[in-house]
């Protein structure tokens, strides 16, 4: 009871978060300089040319105007059409969303796996060589460069040895091949998603890791541990049992807002992958001045990062039994 | 033969600083069913004694020379193993701060079912939380909070649930750290009141560690003052308490209020403990002693036998 009502609490507030957003991407697109335009039309169109497409667009309209249609439009699920693409912009996202949730959940729930599991290891072995590796290892991979480890992935992996592809997420010939199955497909699409995901990975698993690291060996100074190892239970049962669910917790809310922010995909990642993602589109749109496309995709991140805040915040309630709302 | 049979053990510590000795060339014999107390100031080394008997000192920690003979068999030579299967069973401990000796996230009940099933591995789990309800009755918990977690319960039953499990596997000794500092008086009387009749019930050994002469009075037939890591008196509780031999114990006897006692101005004891890295060579207490002679501070000082198990060890007494 206590934590239905503490939800309603929360998304009440996360309502009026989220009109606050609403209204102040309104204005930022409003207020940054360029036309959108002036980017879709030849240069030589003639001023009239120009004015009926501002007219057609609603842009001729007072910004009062433009916000109570942008308001009505957002209340009845029209985000408009795209101005580069013409296409809904409800129809683009959808058709980019699950390609970004599959790349980077896939990427965040495996380096959050590995980095538990490995910073458990590394804060078992403290000072040891175990422990250096680990974290020198960590320490390197986490803070090299995306892009470039991005560059260098697809020179070494797709160029020098041809292994994977270069770009994008599915391949032609299978793709437009009748007889390829679900199978097929589904293979065609994770052999494209190796460079990408190792490249995520290898850049987020050492958080997750040095994350774990301290947290068990905070842990593992507690009287509670020190009770364990009196009861003569086995070091295993320890590290495993009474350590790593009390040291994993603060990972949990790591791994919640990165889940959240996953959804603007990585701008970079997705642009060197060429990974047709909303995280692509984001960049593509703010640079187009297409306000519809960055509008509805930007309010998807607030929502997205918005809802998984109260997500983890239940979370915690199951994870740790102290915490009550 | 004794229950457990402590025989001169020296314990230290390697630091940044050099080796610390904690503890040095300390005796005594607990018997079956007896309660010993160790009583001195934080730092003189009793609770590092503690862990060196529970086999629990800090990777840093090492027992040095001696002997610990539980039941006649030497626990310092066991292997890891041997020493994680008498843990528990044959010796438990009442730890300090048992406001945090309690895994937050899992439930009381599981935790002290645990030790049992850890040691009767043959045993069902519903088995072993129907001997937690057991001992919940023993020490006074009542049976539906046995699912609840740690932080659902008050201090004192905090530190009924840790008693219950210290007893859960039914030890010959339980050694317990300061079980009661973190009470208020009316449930440290209780719980100590408790802890009193189940070692009757069960006839186990316990050896008392504390701050506080008083309680370790309350609570042992016999005391050992520690002082800067070494045994400085020991002797039945009374003779003790009542007509103390070393300068130490006399001054901390005097920086303790008394209620029924005359009315006295609580003496501070002046200066401080000596550094355990370099120990002076003579008597440690010397520099703070208000009867040192001259000699004190370079004489070792001596086992002075007073009669009827009561000794200090104190070059001029």
């Amino acid at each position: 009871m206590e934590l239905r009502k503490y939800i309603g609490r929360r998304l009440v507030q996360v309502v009026i978060i989220f009109f606050v957003i609403l209204t102040v991407l309104f204005l930022l697109f409003r207020l940054a300089p360029g036309d959108p335009v002036s980017r879709m039309v030849d240069p030589d169109m003639t001023p009239e040319d120009a004015h009926r497409l501002k007219v057609e667009l609603g842009l001729d309209k007072p910004l009062g105007i433009q916000y109570l249609v942008y308001l009505k439009n957002f209340f009845t699920g029209h985000f408009g059409y795209s101005f580069h693409y013409g296409e809904p912009v409800v129809n683009i996202i959808w058709s980019r969303l699950p390609n970004t949730v599959l790349l980077f959940t896939t990427s965040i729930i495996l380096s959050a796996l590995v980095g538990v599991f490995l910073g458990k290891i590394a804060s078992w072995h403290k000072g040891k060589k175990t422990d250096s590796i680990l974290t020198i290892g960590a320490l390197v991979t986490h803070t090299l460069f995306l892009p470039w480890l991005a560059l260098i992935m697809i020179w070494l992996f797709s160029y020098k040895f041809g292994w994977f592809p270069i770009t994008g997420m599915i391949s032609e010939d299978v793709w437009l091949d009748p007889d390829s199955g679900f199978i097929a497909k589904s293979l065609d699409v994770m052999y494209h998603m190796v460079l990408p995901l190792s490249t995520l990975f290898l850049i987020h698993f050492g958080a997750y890791l040095l994350i774990m690291r301290s947290s068990m060996l905070e842990t593992l100074k507690e009287d509670y541990i020190l009770t364990a190892r009196a009861k003569g239970l086995e070091e295993k049962v320890i590290r495993d049992h009474h350590a790593a669910p009390n040291a994993a917790l603060p990972v949990v809310t790591s791994v919640g807002l990165s889940l959240a922010f996953s959804i603007n995909g990585g701008a970079l990642t997705e642009t060197v992958f060429t990974w047709p993602g909303i995280g692509r589109e984001l960049v593509f749109s703010v640079s187009q001045n297409d306000y519809p496309l960055a509008q509805a995709s930007f309010l998807l991140i607030a929502a997205v990062v918005l809802v998984s805040n109260v997500v983890v915040d239940v979370l915690y309630a199951y994870l740790d039994p102290r915490i009550r709302y | 033969m004794p229950l457990l049979e402590v025989d001169n053990i020296s314990i230290g510590y390697h630091t940044r600083n050099g080796y610390l000795k904690a503890v040095e060339g300390v005796s005594f014999v607990l018997e079956e069913g007896q309660s010993l107390g160790l009583v001195g100031e934080s730092g003189c080394g009793k609770t590092t004694i503690g862990m060196a008997l529970m086999g629990l000192l800090p990777p840093n920690g090492s027992v040095s020379t001696g002997r610990i003979l539980l039941e006649g068999k030497n626990i310092l030579v066991m292997s890891d193993e041997e020493k994680r299967r008498i843990r528990w069973r044959k010796m438990a401990m009442i730890f300090q701060a048992a406001m945090n000796a309690l895994n937050p996230v899992q439930r009381v009940g599981n935790q002290i079912a645990e030790a049992i099933l850890v040691h009767n591995p043959s045993l069902e789990k519903e088995a072993a939380l129907s001997q937690v309800e057991g001992l919940f009755d023993l020490v006074g918990i009542p049976r539906e909070r046995l699912t609840d977690y740690p932080h659902q319960y008050s201090g004192g039953m905090k530190q009924r649930a840790v008693i219950a499990m210290a007893l859960a596997c039914h030890p010959k000794v339980i050694i317990a750290d300061e079980p009661t500092t973190a009470l208020d008086v009316i449930v440290q009387d209780q719980i100590l009141e408790e802890v009193r009749a189940l070692q009757r019930e069960f006839n186990i050994g316990i050896i008392f560690i504390s701050h506080d002469i008083s309680i370790v009075a309350d609570m042992c037939h016999e005391i050992g003052v520690m002082y800067a890591g070494q045994l400085v008196e020991f002797g039945p509780w009374r003779t003790v308490f009542e007509s103390p031999a070393h300068p130490y114990t006399k001054a901390l006897l005097s920086s303790f209020p008394t209620l029924t006692g005359k009315k006295s101005d609580l003496v501070p004891i002046p200066g401080e403990t000596p550094n355990l890295i370099n120990p002076p060579a003579g008597c440690r207490f010397c520099d703070r002693c208000p009867e040192a002679q001259a000699f004190c501070k370079t004489t070792p000082s001596q086992w002075v036998d007073i009669g009827s198990g009561h000794k200090a060890l104190c070059c001029r007494s």
